[in-house]
């Protein structure tokens, strides 16, 4: 299953996916986050030591993160501000520590968390406005390590037949 | 020299291992005479105060935790309301993070170059170092063994107003363990370290195993 996350109020992009995902067959998912509440990670920490895989925080997190561990590719759709993704889009990743546990190994010759779920999910972006997309593309290569998976890409809402592309 | 110095972590303060750092920081900043005011960005209702003061201030100094590679959401948020600056402020972050390679830091050290540029300010270093997940677990004296060493650094600031020095960059300290040490370490997280891990959860009260999955 697709997992596309909508974090802008702009419906149309999510309007072309389904389009184009439904033309091709593809299972996709979409979420639009304008109507739902989806806080910043706080960094409790108590997804790893107190409420092990549950978030501290009880809001619509929940509803992606149970998805997310059942998912094949997500995609997150975001704005961007300050040469970045904007804080909604950034949020969706920070919360996603859940799916990771406390302990730790080594992935190659670095640190990581060890994950909870058996399934891996992809991540990729598409993105509204000028970000520094040479550094998103670097950054989502680097995120896609927290997931312990790869990195789909980083599209602009003028490329989404080339993001549809790597769906599958 | 005064500071504005912005605690970028969204943990509450008391909490805050990125406060824990600043607080010895501060202390050898201080030292020759350089002030500061402190903010918390994790407290919204300070942030009305910290965009004056980020418009009024031309030493800036945040000091953040790593967050998915990259700088917190909260942070974000916050950033996303000031003002680009038009002056030579110059802007240095302390970036701090659980994982203890230097490599772990990089990618975000690379953005704080672009967010610099994004504010319209002049960047003046970025001091980096891991290793420090377990400070809010700790007191007194096995706080001050982690946290003690950033007195130098604050030293150092308040001498150089940045971070761009050989003794900031050997802070850091290892970029990735030699295949040896991984080999020590990587049986430590095994054992040890996985016990120490239950004990602190213990200790939260948790009642399930570390790797329980709720959503299966």
């Amino acid at each position: 299953m697709i997992l596309i996350v909508n974090t802008t109020s702009d419906h149309s992009v999510t309007e072309e996916l389904k389009e184009q995902t439904d033309s091709k067959g593809i299972k996709a998912e979409i979420i639009e986050t304008d109507s739902m509440h989806i806080s910043h990670c706080i960094g409790c920490n108590y997804c790893w030591l107190k409420t092990p895989g549950e978030c501290s925080i009880k809001d619509d997190y929940e509803i992606i993160l149970k998805k997310i561990i059942h998912a094949d590719q997500m995609w997150i759709i975001s704005d961007t501000a300050l040469g970045f993704l904007d804080h909604k889009g950034k949020n969706i990743y920070d919360r996603i520590l859940p799916i990771a546990t406390m302990y730790l190994k080594f992935k190659g010759d670095q640190m990581r968390h060890v994950p909870r779920y058996e399934s891996r999910t992809d991540v990729g972006i598409i993105y509204k406005g000028e970000p520094d997309a040479e550094y998103l593309k670097r950054w989502n290569e680097r995120a896609a390590l927290n997931f312990e998976s790869r990195s789909l890409g980083v599209f602009k809402t003028d490329e989404i037949k080339e993001a549809v592309s790597c769906m599958c | 020299m005064h500071v504005l110095i912005i605690n970028g972590s969204p943990r509450v303060k008391a909490f805050s291992n990125t406060d824990k750092i600043l607080e010895q920081f501060t202390k050898g900043m201080a030292e020759n005479g350089t002030t500061f005011e402190q903010y918390e960005v994790s407290d919204k209702k300070q942030w009305d105060a910290m965009r004056k003061a980020f418009a009024e201030n031309n030493n800036i100094l945040i000091a953040l935790p790593l967050y998915v590679e990259c700088i917190p959401g909260l942070l974000i948020e916050f950033l996303e309301t000031v003002e680009k600056k038009a002056d030579d402020t110059r802007l240095a972050f302390i970036l701090q993070g659980g994982f203890a390679e230097g490599i772990q830091l990089r990618c975000g050290e690379e953005y704080l170059k672009i967010l610099t540029e994004r504010l319209g300010c002049t960047y003046a270093g970025t001091l980096v170092k891991g290793d420090n997940f377990s400070i809010r677990f700790f007191e007194g004296e096995k706080r001050d063994k982690v946290t003690a060493p950033y007195a130098a650094m604050g030293r150092r600031y308040a001498q150089d107003g940045g971070f761009d020095s050989e003794e900031c960059r050997k802070f850091t300290g290892p970029e990735v363990f030699p295949a040896p040490v991984r080999l020590l370490v990587g049986f430590m997280f095994k054992t040890l370290a996985k016990k120490g891990f239950r004990s602190m959860a213990t200790g939260w009260g948790c009642t399930k195993p570390l790797d329980y999955k709720p959503y299966m």
